[in-house]
């Protein structure tokens, strides 16, 4: 589920559309468009949001939806496809794919709603749906490490990633607005007020004035915490590297130079950080774009913020084996 | 190269007082806007109003780090009302450094953390 799911789901609660929500629940074969893709779609074949299944299977779901909004029954759309067809949707060769197709109704915004307001807080739930049977369209919130020996589709809503940057100066702006679009959750610290403000910032989702080392050591730098220092500053820089080396931060970004970068490193090895943990520590920051601005500097710590978190190289799609 | 003296160089790596209280009787944090210095001062007072402990923490540039090591060894015993006295000119002489006055704020700056917590006690 991504923020724009979320938010998507919200605005049909408020606004009261009639719409069907279709998720694609089985893929088979290998595909970018990977299980639990959401598609909505109007009773007047409108599609609500920008993301769809893709190709041939949107034409499909559409036209299924007049049915399922009709007699406001779900159903379960499964589609053998041929290899031109499971192209278009990114499989790499034909198989068959299954998706759900159900009326929003009370209930079931709701329900979102609920794991809307855990997945804010940082908080892992699941919804599991009965795809098939007689009991088809029924769901629940559950334990994701609940199991169930009926056909059913397991959701797992994972709370955002929540990006810590440290130094509210000219790159955290735009780092924090692209951070957001991509479903970041972010907070900027800093020890200057008039740095941090929400004037500046009004894409972050916290900020926090104070000694940034100790607020370093206050959040739970976690798997699911990605920092960057942009402070360009030794005396912030240090002592929270320091804390973001004693946490399971996946991913460490430090403004700099290689120069600067040696001599902060330098720092940390007068103070006993051992090579291993030095070695987690990136500067300079970024993928290689060339980036000279203070946004394209920010785009690419944020992309390789991604790709970090995603177990990728960060290179050029072009030359992926 | 040293380009401050032995004080601020010693005092800068080996903080004297670096931490905070359990309990402080004052306590106060405050910035130094331009350079981003940030810090927090704790004082505990005995019967007699002089300071038995006094704390800081903070991120801190060298001098400010330094400065701030220094003073709070300076008014360890001090009277209250003689803390409030003190003049910038005695924190700068204890550093024995020629401070540039582009840095005259980061060696000033616990001094003026220090007067905004006693004329603003812990909450």
């Amino acid at each position: 589920m991504s923020h724009e799911t979320f938010e998507l789901i919200d605005r049909l609660r408020r606004t009261g559309r009639r719409a069907a929500m279709a998720t694609l629940v089985r893929a088979h074969g290998t595909t970018p468009r990977k299980e639990g893709t959401k598609m909505f779609v109007g009773d007047d074949g409108g599609i609500f949001g920008s993301v769809t299944i893709g190709g041939c299977v949107d034409a499909r779901v559409i036209e299924r939806t007049a049915e399922v909004l009709g007699s406001a029954k779900p159903q379960l759309l499964q589609m053998q496809l041929g290899d031109d067809e499971a192209w278009e949707i990114g499989l790499t060769c034909g198989g068959s794919v299954e998706v759900f197709i159900e009326p929003l109704n009370d209930a079931t915004l709701a329900m979102y709603e609920t794991a809307h307001r855990e997945w804010e807080a940082g908080r892992s739930t699941a919804i599991a749906t009965v795809v098939a049977g007689d009991a088809i369209g029924s769901r629940s919130l559950v334990d994701p490490e609940e199991r169930s020996t009926a056909d059913v589709y397991v959701e797992v809503l994972r709370p955002p990633a929540r990006l810590c940057v440290f130094g509210a100066g000219a790159v955290a702006i735009p780092l924090t607005t692209f951070a957001r679009a991509l479903g970041f959750q972010t907070i900027v610290i800093d020890g200057r007020a008039r740095f941090a403000s929400r004037e500046r910032f009004p894409d972050a989702n916290e900020l926090r004035v104070g000694i940034a080392s100790e607020i370093a050591g206050q959040l739970d730098l976690g798997a699911n915490t990605p920092v960057v220092l942009v402070a360009h500053d030794y005396k912030i820089d240090v002592p929270v590297l320091k804390k973001a080396l004693d946490s399971t931060t996946p991913y460490i970004g430090l403004l700099g130079s290689r120069k600067r970068g040696a001599a902060i490193l330098q720092l940390l090895r007068e103070d006993g950080v051992v090579e291993e943990e030095l070695s987690r520590i990136r500067v300079p920051v970024g993928l290689d774009i060339g980036g000279e601005t203070s946004a394209e500097i920010a785009l690419s710590i944020v992309a390789e913020v991604v790709a970090v978190m995603r177990g990728r190289s960060g290179g050029a799609m072009m030359r992926r084996s | 190269m040293n380009p401050y003296g032995d004080v601020i160089q010693e005092h800068s790596r080996n903080p004297r007082n670096y931490g905070s209280l359990d309990a402080p009787d004052i306590r106060h944090e405050d910035e130094n806007p331009f350079c981003g210095d940030r810090m927090r001062i704790e004082l505990s007072l005995d019967a007699d109003r002089r300071v038995s402990a006094a704390r800081f923490q903070g991120d801190l540039c060298a001098i400010a780090k330094a400065a701030a090591s220094v003073l709070t060894e300076m008014i360890h015993g001090m009277a209250l009302e003689r803390v409030r006295e003190m003049d910038e000119q005695e924190l700068l002489d204890a550093l024995r450094a020629e401070i540039q006055p582009a840095r005259r704020n980061c060696a000033l700056l616990p001094l003026e953390v220090l007067r905004g917590g006693i004329t603003k006690p812990v909450a």
